[in-house]
C-alpha cells in the first residue's frame, strides 16, 4: 500500500504515468507530432527512444508556470510542498486542476520549436549514417519519475511491460536522449526485468565516437560553456563526449567554471520532480547554477537535458541575462553541420 | 511515532533561509575557502584518496560490529581506571550524563554533534548547571539561542558583522561593530579563559574510538577540547556506536581521513585520551587526578544506530566520518545551511531523521527535498551513496516497510 508521505507533485507525475505512458497524462499523438514528415521507420532493431521530457517540453513548462503560480497564491501558498493528507483534508483537485490547463492544447506555433531538440538528433543521426527507429504513439514510458518518488513497485511492473513491448517491436538496441529515460533503460531496468538484453546508449556517446567524421563549424564564432546535467556526469559518467563533440565544433570556444564543471557540476534545481515539489527552491537553485555559468564569460550556455535547458532559461529570465542564449546540444551540432 | 513534523513549517523554514542575504553571504564566503583547502590539503597529500578507500572498508567491518566493538572498548576504558556506559536511548544518556555531573556545576562542553543529537546541553542546563560552549562556532549558537547549521562549523549561517554586533552585546570586551575577526576571536578566548579553570566538568565527543584500547580521538583546531578536557577534575565524553573501530591504528587511519577532507593539511590537535590523569611518582603509588581529570566516564550511545545498521541500503549512512565536505557540495544547502535537515544535514539527514528518530513525516521533508544530484557522492571520501539512500528511503516512506 503507498502512504500519503509522497508529495501530491510526484504522484501527479507517477498517475499519468501509469495511465498514460507520458508524464502530464496528454495523448500520444501531442508526443509524437515533432517526428511527423521525418519518416522514421516505426519497426527497426535499433530504435531512437524520443522519451517524455522534449516531446511534452511545451506542455511541462505550462504545467510549470501553473505550479509556480499556485505556489504563490493565497490558497495554494504551501500546497505543493504540502503532501497528500494536507490536500485531502482542503478538498483540492490538484491533478484536476493540472489536467484541466494541459488539455487546453498548445498554441500552434508554441510547440514546434520546442522539439527542435529531437528533430536536430534525427539530423546528426541521420548525417553519421544512422537511420534508427522511431516507436512514436507506441514508445512506452520510462516510468523514472515513478523510481524516483520512491513507488518501486510500480516501477517494476512499469519497467516489465515497457520492456515486452520494445521485445514486441523487435527492438534489440536503444539511443537514448532524454537523460533520465536513458539511465532507467540502461540502470534501473536490468534491476528489475529478468533477461534484459537491451543494448542501451546514449545519443552522446553515438555521436562523440564519430565526431571527428563530421565537419563541424558553427554559424559564428562563439564563447560557449557547457552544463553537464547530473544524470549524464554521475550517473552515466559522460564526461568527455560533450566536450569532445563541441571541441570539435569549429568557431566555439568551449569556456567551463573553475569550479563546477564535470563531476562537480552544480544541479540545475530541476529534474525528477523536484520542482513540482519546491517550485520557488528550484527556481532559486536555477538562478544560481545560471550565476555560476555566467561567470565564464560565455555567450550561449550548452547542456543536454530538456530539464537543464528549461531550468536555465528560468535562471538567466531571473537574472536578467537578456544577451545569452541557452541551446540544446543536439541544436548546436545540427546546426554546425550547416542544417 | 514521536512528534509530528510540520510540512507548512518546515518550508518556511528552508524559504525563509533561501532568502536570507545574510546567510547567502557566510556560506559563499565559506564555500569558496573550503573547496580551495580541500584541493590544496589533498594535492599535498595525495595518499589521502587511498587512506579513504581503506577506511572505507575499515568501517564497512567495523559497523556490523558496532556492539561487540562497544563492549570491548567499555572492558578496555575500565581497565584503564575509566568509567564506561552503553545507552541504548537518548534518554538513558542524558540520564547517565545527567547522574555525573547533578545539579549546580559548571560545566566547559567542546563541541559534539552527537550530543546536539540527544540536547545535552539544554538538559543539563534545566538539572540547574551552569554549561559553556567552548568551541567559538558553538559558543556564537548558543548566544545567538540559534541551533548548529553545519556538523563542523556550526556557525557558518552567521557572517562576521553579525558575530561582532552580538558579541558587543553579550560579552563586551571592547567589541564593537567594527572590530575584526582577530579581535572576536580574541574576545571569546578571554571571555572563556576562566571557565576552564573554574569548571567542575568537561563534555566532548569523540572523532573515533579504538576498541582495543579504548582510546579517544578527538580533533580540533581552537585547543578548546585540550582544556576542557585537561583542566576539570572530571572528563565526560558522550560517543556514537559508529564511531567504533578495532585498533589504534585503525583509529589514525580515520582521523586522518577526516580531517584532511575537513579541508585540513593537518590540525593543530588531535587528542588521544584512555584513562583519567595518573602519576606513580611517589614511591611508585598509582594515584588518579594529577594535572588532569581523575575521573574519566566514556558513554557510548546506541540512540538507533544498531536498528540503522540492519538496512542493507542504508547502514552506510553510519560509515559517515562527519567531515561535513558533502554539505559544501550540495546545491540545497549552499542556500539554506542546516535548515536542510534535523539532526545531522541534508542526504544523511533524512534517514537519520527516518531510521534514528523515527520521525517518518521529518524524514520525508527531508528526503523529498534532496535532488539525488550525486555531487555529495563525489565530494565523500567513504563514497556514501545518498542519492540510493534517499530513493531506498523514500521507497520505505511510500510503500511502507
Amino acid at each position: 500500500m503507498e502512504s500519503d508521505l509522497v508529495p501530491p507533485g510526484l504522484t501527479y507525475l507517477a498517475d499519468n504515468i501509469t495511465s498514460r505512458q507520458n508524464i502530464l497524462g496528454v495523448t500520444k499523438e501531442q508526443g509524437a507530432r515533432w517526428a511527423q514528415g521525418l519518416d522514421l521507420p516505426v519497426r527497426a532493431e535499433t530504435i531512437f527512444f524520443a522519451g517524455c521530457g522534449y516531446q511534452y517540453s511545451a506542455q511541462l513548462e505550462r504545467l510549470m508556470s501553473l505550479v509556480r503560480g499556485i505556489d504563490k497564491s493565497v490558497i495554494g501558498a504551501e500546497l505543493p510542498m504540502r503532501f497528500a493528507r494536507f490536500q485531502k483534508k482542503l478538498g483540492l483537485n490538484l491533478p484536476g486542476i493540472y489536467s484541466n490547463v494541459l488539455s487546453r492544447g498548445i498554441l500552434p506555433g508554441k510547440e514546434e520549436p520546442e522539439v527542435k531538440p529531437l528533430t536536430a538528433a534525427v539530423a546528426v543521426l541521420r548525417k553519421l549514417g544512422l537511420e534508427p527507429g522511431y516507436l512514436a504513439e507506441e514508445e512506452p514510458c520510462c516510468g523514472a519519475p515513478l523510481n524516483h518518488a520512491g513507488l518501486q513497485t510500480r516501477f517494476a511492473e512499469n519497467a516489465r511491460a515497457a520492456y515486452a513491448r520494445l521485445k514486441e517491436a523487435g527492438v534489440k538496441r536503444v539511443i537514448g536522449i532524454v537523460p533520465y529515460c536513458t539511465h532507467a533503460l540502461a540502470k534501473l531496468f536490468p534491476r528489475y526485468v529478468d533477461g534484459y538484453d537491451l543494448e542501451v546508449r546514449h545519443f552522446l556517446e553515438v555521436v562523440a565516437e564519430q565526431v571527428t567524421s563530421l565537419k563541424l563549424r558553427f554559424p559564428r564564432k562563439a564563447k560557449v560553456t557547457y552544463h553537464d546535467p547530473c544524470q549524464l556526469v554521475r550517473y552515466l559518467d559522460l564526461v568527455e563526449e560533450p566536450r569532445r563533440i563541441l571541441r570539435a565544433i569549429a568557431g566555439i570556444e568551449l569556456v567551463e567554471p573553475e569550479w563546477t564543471r564535470g563531476e562537480w557540476a552544480t544541479c540545475c534545481g530541476g529534474g525528477g520532480g523536484f520542482e513540482t515539489v519546491f517550485p520557488e527552491l528550484s527556481g532559486v537553485l536555477a538562478a544560481n547554477r545560471a550565476a555560476e555559468l555566467l561567470e565564464t564569460g560565455a555567450e550561449i550556455i550548452v547542456t543536454h537535458c530538456p530539464g537543464c535547458v528549461m531550468q536555465l532559461k528560468d535562471g538567466l529570465r531571473q537574472l536578467k541575462a537578456d544577451g545569452v542564449e541557452v541551446l540544446d546540444l543536439t541544436e548546436v551540432v545540427a546546426q554546425a553541420m550547416g542544417k | 511515532m514521536k512528534k509530528q513534523s510540520d510540512f507548512k513549517s518546515y518550508k518556511k523554514e528552508i524559504m525563509g533561509a533561501a532568502h536570507d542575504d545574510r546567510l547567502r553571504l557566510a556560506l559563499t564566503r565559506a564555500i569558496k575557502s573550503f573547496r580551495a583547502n580541500v584541493k590544496d590539503a589533498l594535492e599535498r597529500f595525495p595518499h589521502t584518496v587511498e587512506m579513504a578507500e581503506e577506511v572505507r572498508q575499515i568501517k564497512e567491518k567495523a559497523i556490523p560490529d558496532m556492539e561487540a566493538l562497544t563492549k570491548q572498548a567499555v572492558a578496555a576504558i575500565e581497565e584503564n581506571r575509566g568509567r564506561g556506559y552503553i545507552a541504548r536511548t537518548a534518554e538513558e544518556a542524558l540520564e547517565i550524563i545527567a547522574d555525573i555531573c547533578g545539579t549546580g556545576k559548571l560545566i566547559v562542553k567542546g563541541k559534539t554533534m552527537t550530543g546536539e543529537e540527544i540536547g545535552l546541553r539544554e538538559y543539563l542546563e534545566e538539572k540547574g548547571n551552569e554549561v559553556y560552549e567552548t568551541d567559538l562556532g558553538e559558543f556564537i549558537i548558543q548566544k545567538m539561542g540559534s541551533r548548529p547549521m553545519h556538523i563542523l562549523s556550526p556557525a557558518i549561517h552567521v557572517p562576521r558583522e553579525d558575530v561582532a554586533r552580538l558579541f558587543s552585546k553579550v560579552i563586551g570586551q571592547g567589541i564593537t561593530e567594527e572590530s575584526d575577526i582577530a579581535a572576536m576571536v580574541g574576545a571569546a578566548r578571554e571571555f572563556l579563559r576562566d571557565k576552564f579553570f573554574r569548571a567542575d566538568i568537561g563534555i566532548s565527543g569523540a572523532n573515533v574510538v579504538a576498541a582495543e584500547t579504548g582510546t579517544l580521538f578527538i580533533i580540533e583546531n581552537e585547543g578548546n577540547i585540550r582544556l576542557a578536557t585537561g583542566a576539570p577534575p572530571v572528563h565526560i565524553a558522550l560517543v556514537g556506536m559508529e564511531k567504533l573501530v578495532p585498533t589504534l591504528s585503525d583509529a589514525y587511519k580515520v582521523s586522518e581521513v577526516t580531517w584532511r577532507y575537513a579541508n585540513y593539511t593537518v590540525p593543530s590537535y588531535v587528542s588521544l585520551i584512555s584513562g583519567p590523569s595518573k602519576t606513580g611518582d611517589i614511591e611508585k603509588v598509582t594515584t588518579y587526578g594529577a594535572h588532569g581529570p581523575g575521573q574519566f566516564h566514556v558513554v557510548f550511545l546506541d540512540g538507533g544506530r544498531t536498528r540503522l545498521a540492519k538496512y542493507p541500503r542504508l547502514l552506510q549512512a553510519l560509515y559517515c566520518l562527519r567531515c561535513g565536505a558533502c554539505l559544501y557540495e550540495c546545491p540545497v544547502f549552499a542556500v539554506t545551511a542546516g535548515h536542510f535537515g534535523d539532526k545531522y544535514f541534508a542526504g544523511i539527514g533524512a534517514v537519520w531523521a527516518a531510521i534514528v528518530n523515527e520521525d517518518l513525516e521529518k524524514a520525508a521533508s527531508i528526503a523529498y527535498t534532496c535532488l539525488t544530484c550525486g555531487r555529495c557522492r563525489q565530494r565523500c571520501p567513504m563514497k556514501i551513496d545518498v542519492p540510493e539512500m534517499i530513493i531506498e528511503l523514500r521507497k520505505l516512506l511510500a510503500e511502507g516497510g
